[in-house]
């Protein structure tokens, strides 16, 4: 291997840093995240708009992160982060969605609650 | 402070530190404490009177050498693996002597000689240990040596991130060791059962040890994943094109990618256990809007991934040692690589097959348990190509290859039992058996056979002497014994409906099966007497067992052409490769012992005290969490900021060997391994940064 004697400052990714994008990025993830601590605990929206709701702000901290943290894109430095990012929705997509599978087929058999609303409760 | 409610007392200063934590009145606890002090304090003497302290630190522990931390990181798992064993000894002895009513009690017991909170805290610890802190970490150890070598690189892509890897495991490592002696460990088994980890249920610092010392155990795996992956793709030498990597290093790629995708989900898991214990929030719990179902999965989405993060090293120490001693080339390389990367796929959509009993619907379980089936096949695949490569080999049974096949046979049995566990309607009946703890000890044996094999197979490559294999054939032969008595019984006692996790066990037929276990682990005890003077021996005669480059003679893959043992610098010229099994086709080609006509200056990674300094402090992070005491915890975790912060001034991180200092090394032959009796050049130079 070669030895790595050039200085680290000239490296392609820390030419990127930006102290402002760096700063926006923080207070931009961190205050979505707070929104979203805020509506959970408020109680205000009913259970599904309070669903989408959180959920729109992870993506919107997600994105913050990945452009202003991270500044992935298609360039050659970060080509390899943004495949790799990339590659994790699929994983994302599976145990999510498997799991919110499960507890769609779980809570009627298991949850009180459930059984209420559908009467006769377990089939198991 | 009153976010939750605590039970005890707590001060600013010592949180729910107090004097009574530590002193016990138990005899078992008393007399593991006077052994380790014993044992702590005998070493620590040792070291003092040999005057080995300044040695230790400036060859080991400051080191970033690849092979040093890939030693260290096995040396932590080993020693945890002893503990284990202890551990296990103490679980099979115990439900030996408290079978039936009239089973007598002892020391503080009704039955047997350890009262139910005892027991529960040592099958937990039991568990813990084994999987993260044993098996994990030699693994680790294992692709950190043998990987750089394979792909005929100087060291890993991150030499510094590396060392803060093995700092940080050993800190986790701490935690749990620690909990012996302060306080006590968590007794809700290795997987955490939920609700039992909530903080009304299990009001002690047992939890939090458990949730501590794995959350800061996996940050350091986690970015030891991230290092083999950069390293395997980006730090191969010229002509080590990706279809003549070595199987061990395509296994270690796909091991790492799965622990990269998979650590995080244990990280948020028990991020959010966390919160629950220590914030008062409501995750987990079983009212309030709480799901504690949720843990159950995201920890199996986490812990099915992790067991093969486990087995595809293994599957590639048996697909090295096979070939080697069966003097034939891999059947099936390919194939081989296709079934690795099969498994870690499917790897990703089976967890559920942990909680088949939950309650899911029916759809869903037949899901899970097709997928968990279809694992076979590539498995299946596997088994084929190792035995047709065996298939008129001209087969040599020294103990790597012992182990190797060993390793095979579990895996025949380790596999169809968990087919069986895999049809939803059996697994309705043997679900949290005792037969489910022999299915996963057969799979995670074949874990512990390869990595003896693996230690036996490349300890000449990076000592430079071969273990004494008399002495090791005997470790295996007892190891095996052991496992066959103490598992065949075990199948035996789950189709007889003991289940898994009693202190006492209510049903006198068992009687005879678990002595049958206890003999199988008196032949564990033995087996550990032979593998310490298997170690002893092998040190004393080191002179007799010397080895040259190609240790076995039949070596195939890369490392095998670097010299044993392997100088600092790895290869003394970058090499280039020709072939797959590139040591097999320097040898066919008659080009062995050929040297570098040049050399050129070689770059090697200054060692620091940065990481060791960072392992130290998260420990103190996770030592106040636990306890409580935020000052502790909050400094420690600036101080951690700010050695890294320190650390990232330094500029003269790499000290550079002239090309003359490494052909005169290269041409005296000068043992430049890495146990030297002199001070190693690159830690000579970085004295002043200490
Ligand atoms: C052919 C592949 C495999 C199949 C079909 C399989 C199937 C299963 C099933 C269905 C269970 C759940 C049993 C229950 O709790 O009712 C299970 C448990 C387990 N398996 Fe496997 N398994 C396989 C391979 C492995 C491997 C390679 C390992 C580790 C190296 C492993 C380790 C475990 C562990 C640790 C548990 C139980 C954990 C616990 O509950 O404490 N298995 N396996
Ligand atoms: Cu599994």
């Amino acid at each position: 291997m070669p030895a790595h004697s050039t200085d680290p400052l000239l490296h392609p990714e820390v030419r990127q840093a930006s102290i402002l994008a760096y700063g926006a990025g923080f207070v931009a993830s961190t205050v979505f995240m707070a929104i979203a601590l805020v509506i959970t605990l408020g109680r205000v929206l009913p259970y599904l708009g309070l669903l989408a709701a959180i959920s729109a702000l992870a993506m919107l901290a997600l994105l913050a992160q990945v452009v202003l943290l991270f500044r992935l894109d298609l360039s050659e430095t970060q080509l390899w982060k943004t495949v790799s990012l990339a590659l994790v929705i699929p994983l994302f997509v599976l145990s999510i969605g498997l799991t919110g599978w499960m507890f769609h087929t779980l809570y009627p058999r298991t949850m009180l609650h459930f059984m209420a609303v559908q009467g006769s409760g377990s089939m198991m | 402070m009153s976010l939750v409610h605590l039970q005890g007392s707590w001060t600013p200063w010592l949180g729910r530190l107090t004097l009574s934590v530590i002193l016990y009145h138990n005899g078992i606890v008393d007399g593991a404490f006077v052994f380790a002090a014993v044992t702590g304090i005998v070493i620590l003497g040792v070291i003092t009177y040999y005057r080995k302290w300044g040695y230790l630190i400036r060859e080991w522990i400051t080191s970033l050498d690849h092979k040093k931390i890939g030693v260290m990181y096995i040396l932590i798992g080993l020693v945890m693996m002893f503990r284990g064993f202890i551990d296990a000894l103490m679980i099979r002895t115990q439900q030996m002597m408290a079978d039936g009513p009239d089973s007598p009690g002892h020391l503080q017991a009704l039955h047997g000689y350890l009262p139910p909170y005892h027991f529960d805290q040592i099958y937990s610890s039991h568990g813990t240990i084994m999987i993260l802190f044993a098996v994990t970490p030699i693994l680790v150890g294992l692709m950190n040596l043998i990987v750089p070598l394979q792909i005929g690189a100087r060291d890993m892509a991150f030499p510094y991130l590396n060392a803060v890897s093995l700092w940080l495991t050993a800190a986790g490592a701490g935690l749990v060791m620690a909990s012996l002696f302060i306080g006590d460990f968590s007794h809700a088994g290795w997987i955490g059962l939920i609700p039992l980890t909530e903080l009304p249920y299990s009001p002690g610092v047992g939890v939090d040890y458990w949730m501590w010392a794995i959350q800061i155990g996996s940050v350091g795996t986690t970015l030891g994943t991230v290092n083999l992956i950069a390293t395997i793709v980006k730090m191969r030498a010229p002509g080590m094109t990706w279809f003549r990597m070595p199987i061990f290093t395509w296994t270690a790629l796909s091991t790492n990618i799965i622990g990269l995708t998979a650590f995080p989900v244990l990280g948020v898991a028990l991020a959010l256990l966390g919160c629950d214990r220590y914030l008062g929030t409501h995750f987990y719990t079983a009212g309030l809007g709480g799901n504690l179902m949720l843990f159950t999965d995201l920890f199996w989405i986490w812990g099915h991934p992790e067991v093969y993060f486990l087995v595809l090293p293994a599957f590639g120490i048996i697909s090295e040692i096979i070939p080697t001693f069966s003097e034939r080339p891999l059947f099936g390389y390919i194939t081989m690589v296709a079934a690795t990367f099969a498994i870690a796929g499917i790897s990703w959509s089976v967890w559920l097959h942990h909680f088949f009993t939950m309650g899911a619907g029916p759809d869903v379980n037949g899901f899970f348990s097709v997928a968990t089936m279809l694992v076979g096949i590539p498995t299946g695949v596997k088994v084929f190509n190792w035995a047709f490569t065996l298939y008129r080999g001209r087969l040599r049974f020294d103990t790597p290859m012992l182990w190797a096949v060993g390793a095979v046979f579990l895996l025949l049995v380790g596999g169809l039992t968990g087919m069986m566990l895999a049809i939803p309607p059996i697994n309705y009946t043997i679900h949290n058996s005792v037969f489910v703890v022999a299915h996963f000890h057969c799979m995670v044996l074949v874990v512990a056979f390869s990595i003896f094999g693996a230690i036996a197979y490349w300890f000449p490559k990076v000592f430079g002497f071969r273990l004494d294999e008399h002495n090791g054939k005997r470790v295996f032969a007892c190891f095996s014994l052991g496992t066959f008595l103490v598992f065949a019984a075990m199948f035996a006692l789950g189709f007889m409906g003991m289940t898994r996790r009693l202190d006492y066990l209510a049903d006198p037929h068992w009687k005879p099966l678990l002595i049958v276990e206890e003999i199988g682990v008196f032949f564990y005890c033995v087996a550990c007497y032979y593998f310490f003077r298997m170690l002893h021996v092998s040190i004393r005669d080191r002179a007799k067992n010397r080895v040259g480059a190609d240790a076995w003679g039949t070596g195939r893959s890369p490392e095998w052409i670097a010299r044993s043992p392997v100088p600092f610098y790895n290869f003394a010229a970058t090499p280039h490769f020709n072939a797959l099994d590139e040591a097999a086709w320097r040898r066919g080609q008659g080009l062995s012992d050929v040297a570098p006509r040049d050399y050129e200056p070689i770059a090697t990674p200054k060692n620091t005290i940065a990481p060791p300094l960072i392992g130290a402090l998260a420990f103190g992070f996770g030592f106040g969490m636990v306890w409580r005491i935020w000052w502790m915890a909050g400094l420690s975790l600036i101080a951690i900021i700010g050695v890294v912060i320190l650390r990232s001034f330094a500029t003269e991180t790499e000290h550079v060997i002239s090309a003359e200092q490494i052909r005169s090394m290269e041409t005296t032959g000068s043992s430049v391994g890495i146990v030297t009796d002199h001070i190693s050049p690159p830690v000579a130079e970085a004295e002043a940064f200490l």
